[in-house]
């Protein structure tokens, strides 16, 4: 229930909400591919600062913490690229573009927290494969502002932001219908409630292999 | 331990240098219109170039789709031979994949480019002060 509630109304009012009226209906692609990056990015940035909380501490749940987050936001980077490309077919006229660097830079994004997710498997010693991990997860956070910079350090086929820009955050009104605009942020708080339901799985499973790692007795009796 | 460490520290570096270097060469994706004043571009060179689709300036010729583009100051003409995305239009932003010749551009790939604006049917709730590129 804590994930099909979210769920359902996220896919329902992204179904059944406004559009703009130049891009037609393809453009409720943004209640996907916008709170499904932020989330990423909300996801990679927990991930960076339980690993440095790890690093220092070398306390168990900061590890599962730092994971979990990890996974979260994998998951979400892979709709956001989905989304987004579908809505670069439906209006650019293209499903990709390789000379983009906003695209280029998620691309690797996932790529380098996919490779954060193998490397929990580079070695058996969780403890250590904890401390090498925490590295990258310490390391890969350096890649959002860049991502986030990206359309406005570059020249870029893919549309500047419409809300975390300078010009919104100053004068407080977004290039945005009201009503399209509280769609998007009720979009955003039910992705961020699915977050959380997912992280919280991902943490227990991690949980349970530093039990083992721990008590490793305690899973030979049962 | 420290081979592991080492290992995960080189791959990091690598991403870090690979993305900087993928992103440093595309600084410049497309040209606007003006710039191709500036450029030195051999004959046939294919480069993109972008710009708004001027308006009252589209037209069929013959399998040809003719039209201008700007960037404010400076037009060229459209000679485009390829698939047309559904939102092209008047004053959309277009980036053109082709070839210049004396000043007409025959370009055969087409991308629409869309602003950051959203506005829905009962858009009068918009505030167009704070939006002004």
């Amino acid at each position: 229930m804590m994930l099909y509630g979210p769920l359902a109304v996220w896919i329902a009012i992204s179904f059944f909400g406004p559009y703009d009226v130049t891009q037609g209906v393809y453009s409720k692609l943004l209640y996907i591919h916008v709170p499904t990056v932020w989330i990423a990015y909300l996801g990679y940035t927990l991930t960076f600062l339980y690993s440095v909380f790890y690093f220092f501490t070398k306390k168990q749940k900061y590890d599962s913490l730092a994971i979990a987050n990890a996974k979260s936001g994998v998951i979400f980077t892979v709709i956001t690229l989905l989304a987004g490309s579908y809505w670069g077919k439906q209006t650019w006229g293209t499903w990709w573009v390789w000379g983009d660097a906003r695209l280029n830079l998620t691309a690797i994004l996932l790529l380098v927290y996919l490779g954060y997710i193998a490397s929990r498997q580079f070695n058996k010693d969780l403890g250590k494969t904890a401390r090498n991990s925490s590295f990258i997860g310490i390391f890969g956070v350096i890649q959002i502002p860049i991502l986030h910079f990206s359309v406005i350090w570059w020249r870029s086929v893919h549309q500047q932001a419409s809300i975390l820009s300078q010009e919104t955050v100053a004068s407080g009104d977004a290039p945005m219908s009201t009503d399209i605009l509280v769609t998007l942020l009720i979009s955003v708080l039910l992705v961020t409630l699915v977050h959380i339901f997912l992280t919280k799985i991902f943490r227990r499973s991690n949980d349970i292999l530093w039990d083992d790692y721990l008590n490793p007795k305690s899973r030979a009796k049962i | 331990m420290k081979k592991n460490l080492i290992i995960v520290l080189l791959g990091v570096g690598l991403i870090v240098y690979a993305s900087t270097v993928i992103a440093s060469r595309n600084t410049i994706y497309y040209y606007t219109t003006s710039e191709t004043e500036d450029i030195e571009i051999t004959t046939n060179e294919r480069i993109k170039l972008g710009g708004f689709v001027v308006e009252g300036s589209i037209s069929k010729d013959g399998g040809y789709t003719v039209f201008t583009i700007t960037d404010g100051n400076k037009e060229i003409d459209i000679l485009f031979d390829g698939f047309i995305p559904e939102l092209f239009q008047e004053n959309m932003g277009v980036i053109l994949d082709g070839v210049l010749d004396n000043n007409i551009f025959f370009a055969d790939d087409m991308l629409v480019k869309h602003d950051n604006e959203y506005v829905s049917s009962d858009g009068e709730t918009y505030d167009v002060k704070s939006y002004s590129k």
